[in-house]
């Protein structure tokens, strides 16, 4: 029922668009505000449909998702939380299915975070995974299958400090156990031992920081989740082969879902995503008929 | 951890191949399984009382200090057994342990594959003697003596020799940028293009005259520790000066409070060389606050309320540029922008009326002040420009002519490999 | 937000709405909303910067809990004497001394930076622009071309000891046209994510607040 009103209100929130084209051209352009209301329309009506779009995995997407699907159980994987909840419609979907992946194919994580609600982060979403049955199934136990490492204050500086010694950054976990207790922690010493650093990152420090320092001065191996907006500035480490894999912005999320064949949030709120781009654009054009429309009143 | 090298897909093989390695002798044993038999078949001069023949054991087996390292890695190297690629031809790998020079056991540390004579072993305490063995081994599973390395002790360098490019070409640019200021100094006459931007500056502010309206400048949102902050500074004197000549009015809230004393004593500066101090009104240069959004929303006040005909933009922007931008166009105000944050450009250049770019802000400033610090850095750099675009020209030309999708020569290939190494190419 | 209260998600929502408000225009809602937000969120990062920087850091560093198995780090008191050199800034005869630790942290940084970006950003990125021009299909020929040209152009566009005259105009327009395309793409994306962010609230706002408000009434 809710999903054939939104996809009836949805169509009529299209083809409304002629009126304002119409209107546009007639030399009466509409008030920012009405545009204000379509945005609003295009995102929040597709949120009640029942209709998931169809993804295709892009090379860098399943360039990562080959890496994981090739570590062996129980792979050191350093997971980089550096985002704050601002960020979390695009990052977090990313966050679950990684945790979904990495608990399933029993990886050991470690967590930790140079923004201070990184970790928190990291912890909702792990809280997100374990709601999956087949998650639960697997069950990862804290400190055995993974460990949270807090945050540490220091900018990139603790990505440097942290490839002489991880302990000497992080000396306790979230939970004040002694670094040397923790049994997932054990012969990990610096980067040498990790096989993977997978980031989440919506600025600085983030993405750029973990590839300057852990990757071209230490030699990990790193894959990153970045929102759309940090996404341009770090596709030339990609290209650089300086990573192995970039999930970008929320179509980034939808396409990691995709190919770890784990649906979430990312692959539904896509529709919206899709929805409102095309809003955009159609009035991109409008945008644009006004313009040349009053430039030619101008030159008349 | 131990690995014969980071990349090798032999890591990924080793645990799945012990453990056929395993499953393959228990089956081996029992002489009635076709295994057995296919075993036998695979192994060359055998017989029925030399079933599972022993190989020779590598020879030679010595142990260095990896060089250039924190004292974490050590080069083990031996002589493959030979039986390996000659002799039985049975040798399918090599084991490789490691004790303490204390310790009486050795521990695994990893294996390699037949054909491979070395390993660098990771993950070691700095300053400790450690003593490596090495075993080859059969897919019969059968293994070889076993041959023990000197011992050797783990150092720390001080030096990374593998840097020396890196190095060389880091000499080389800041050199230049170090020559070129000491040049300036010297008051030697230094070229530096026009920049296009800064003509419109003048006009902006003739117009802001003419439309009897004031001027905004916002030097950026960070204080007076970064260079962008600087760079916008400069330029606020240069508009500063023509505003007090126009006798038109300019407005300057900060975000940081050093930026507004900053910017007080530049304008002062100005006013006074224009010779109209009696203009130059402190009050108009004054600190906002500094949460971002909180000083966005009072300049967006400050622009609908005081509709100024001018604004400039130069400095260190964030999330806040294109809400400034898009609020100085609704009041249709000609706008000149300048940042080097790569993020931020696109909206001053979709928003603006005129964008300096990345560099040209530096550039501006430095064109602007005459300053020998700035204009060095910038001739400087554009040394590093011409070694990088030469570095692009000559590494596309050599790999085109020796790579196989391209001519296929060589020559051009190795030296396309050494000249790419130089850049790091190829680790 | 798995574990937040009917109550917080409630307050969550009326603030979201207020300062969408602002759409309409400029309103005492809006400006309540906005003042309570400035007001949490100073709050929140003087907690925090305490917590993190002063306790976790400096404090259980400097005075590890008894059994705990961890040693002391007596360094950490170099970086607390010069954070307590940052506090001169506030008596006028000795705020000279509140230059000293930022002279450490610029110098710290700029040392770092230099190699980080020479060899990420310069080194790294010649090395990757270093490909054959020709390549197996003619789709990536035509790529290789373009990012060769695209860089060559562009560094030649921020060349500023010549006139942008004859072919190294040429180029330098080339370049400028191949910067325009770039941030194109750019805007793109961020319009990409600031549509998600509207969206995320959108979620929050029909799912979790209205479920929580059927629930609450």
């Amino acid at each position: 029922m809710a999903h054939n009103l939104a996809l009836i209100g949805l169509v009529l929130t299209g083809l409304s668009l002629i009126y304002v084209l119409y209107r546009t051209i007639a030399g009466n352009p509409v008030d920012r505000r009405v545009v204000f209301i379509y945005v609003a329309l295009a995102a929040g009506l597709p949120l009640f449909m029942d209709l998931l779009p169809p993804v295709t995995v892009t090379p860098d997407v399943q360039a990562l998702v080959d890496v994981l699907e090739e570590l062996p159980p129980h792979s050191k994987v350093l997971a980089a939380f550096d985002y704050d909840p601002p960020s979390a419609p695009e990052l977090q979907p990313m966050a679950v299915a990684f945790f979904k992946f990495a608990f399933k194919k029993k990886l050991d994580v470690i967590i930790v975070g140079l923004w201070p609600q990184g970790p928190q982060q990291a912890n909702d979403a792990i809280a997100t995974a374990l709601l999956d049955s087949s998650v639960m199934a697997a069950g990862p136990i804290y400190g055995e299958d993974y460990v949270n490492l807090g945050f540490q204050s220091g900018n990139e500086f603790v990505i440097q400090r942290m490839g002489s010694g991880f302990k000497a950054m992080f000396p306790r976990d979230e939970r004040q156990t002694p670094y040397d207790s923790i049994p997932v922690l054990q012969n990990i010493v610096n980067f040498s031992n990790i096989d993977f650093v997978m980031n989440f990152s919506s600025g600085k420090p983030g993405t750029i920081e973990w590839v300057q320092i852990a990757v071209d001065r230490f030699g990990a191996r790193l894959g990153a989740g970045n929102t759309a907006v940090q996404a341009p500035q770090v596709y030339p480490y990609l290209r650089a082969k300086q990573m192995v894999g970039l999930l970008g912005g929320m179509s980034g999320a939808a396409e990691f879902e995709k190919a770890l064949s784990m649906p979430g949030n990312g692959s539904i709120m896509l529709l919206s995503q899709i929805s409102t781009h095309a809003i955009v654009i159609l009035f991109i054009i409008i945008g644009n008929t006004a313009y040349f429309r009053t430039r030619k009143r101008k030159n008349d | 951890m131990s690995q014969p090298n980071q990349n090798s897909p032999f890591c990924k093989i080793f645990p799945t191949l012990l453990s056929a390695l395993f499953l393959f002798t228990i089956l081996a044993s029992s002489p009635k399984t076709l295994f057995a038999q296919d075993a036998e078949t695979s192994v060359i001069d055998s017989t029925l009382e030399n079933l599972v023949p022993i190989p020779a054991r590598p020879a030679n087996v010595k142990a260095k200090d990896h060089v250039y390292d924190i004292g974490e890695k050590v080069d083990v190297s031996w002589e493959l057994s030979p039986d390996d690629t000659t002799g039985l031809r049975n040798v399918v790998g090599y084991i490789i342990s490691r004790r303490l020079d204390t310790a009486s056991d050795f521990d695994s540390v990893g294996a390699v594959f037949s054909r491979i004579a070395s390993l660098t072993d990771i993950g070691l305490t700095k300053g400790e003697s450690y003593q490596y063995a090495v075993t080859a081994y059969t897919s019969a599973g059968a293994v070889s003596e076993t041959s023990v390395s000197n011992s050797v002790t783990t150092e720390q360098e001080w030096f990374d020799g593998d840097k020396f490019w890196q190095v060389l070409l880091l000499v080389i640019i800041a050199g230049s940028v170090a020559y070129f200021i000491y040049h300036a100094k010297k008051g030697k006459p230094m070229f530096l293009r026009k920049i296009a931007g800064l003509q419109a500056v003048e006009e902006a502010i003739g117009r802001a005259t003419e439309m009897g309206r004031p001027i905004l400048f916002i030097p950026g949102i960070h204080d007076m520790d970064d260079v962008q902050t600087i760079a916008g500074m400069t330029i606020l004197a240069k508009v500063a000066k023509q505003v007090a000549e126009y006798e038109s009015r300019i407005f300057v809230p900060t975000r940081a409070s050093l930026a507004m004393t900053a910017a007080r004593e530049t304008v002062r500066e100005a006013y006074m060389t224009a010779g109209r101090i009696d203009a130059y009104r402190s009050d108009d240069i004054y600190y906002v606050t500094d949460e971002q959004f909180g000083y966005v929303a009072a300049v967006n006040g400050i622009m609908t309320r005081d509709k100024p005909a001018t604004c400039f933009y130069l400095g260190a922007f964030f999330a806040e540029s294109l809400i400034l931008a898009e609020t100085g166009n609704s009041i249709g105000a000609i706008q000149i922008a300048g940042t080097a944050m790569p993020a931020q450009l696109p909206f001053f250049v979709a928003a603006c009326d005129y964008t300096l770019i990345g560099e040209e802000l530096f550039a501006a400033s430095a064109y602007l002040s005459e300053d020998p610090k700035q204009m060095g850095s910038l001739k400087g750099q554009d040394v590093g420009k011409v070694v990088a675009m030469a570095a692009i020209l000559i590494g596309a030309v050599l790999a085109t002519l020796g790579s196989e999708e391209g001519m296929n020569i060589e020559t051009f290939n190795s030296a396309f490999h050494a000249f790419w190494g130089v850049f790091g190419g190829g680790e | 937000m798995p574990d937040a209260s009917p109550i917080g998600i409630f307050i969550a929502g009326l603030l979201t709405l207020g300062i969408f408000s602002f759409l309409y225009k400029d309103n005492p809602v809006y400006k309540v909303c906005e003042a309570i937000f400035i007001g949490v969120s100073a709050a929140y990062w003087a907690v925090e910067y305490f917590y993190s920087a002063l306790y976790r850091k400096f404090w259980l560093g400097v005075f590890p809990p008894a059994g705990s198995g961890v040693e002391a780090d007596l360094l950490l008191w170099g970086g607390a004497i010069l954070g307590a050199l940052m506090l001169c800034r506030m008596i006028p005869k000795i705020n000279w001394l509140s230059r000293w630790p930022l002279a450490f942290i610029v110098g710290a940084t700029a040392g770092l930076y230099m190699m980080l970006f020479f060899v990420s950003n310069a080194m790294k990125q010649i090395e990757s622009t270093m490909q054959p021009l020709i390549q197996d299909s003619l789709l990536e020929t035509l790529g290789s071309f373009t990012i060769a040209i695209g860089t060559i152009t562009g560094l030649i566009y921020f060349f500023f000891s010549k006139e942008h005259k004859g072919i190294f105009g040429g180029a330098a327009k080339v370049g400028i046209w191949v910067l325009m395309v770039t941030f194109g793409a750019s805007f793109g994306y961020t319009v990409m994510s600031r549509m998600s962010l509207l969206i995320g609230r959108m979620d929050f706002l029909f799912n979790s607040w209205a479920t929580n408000f059927g629930q609450m009434f």
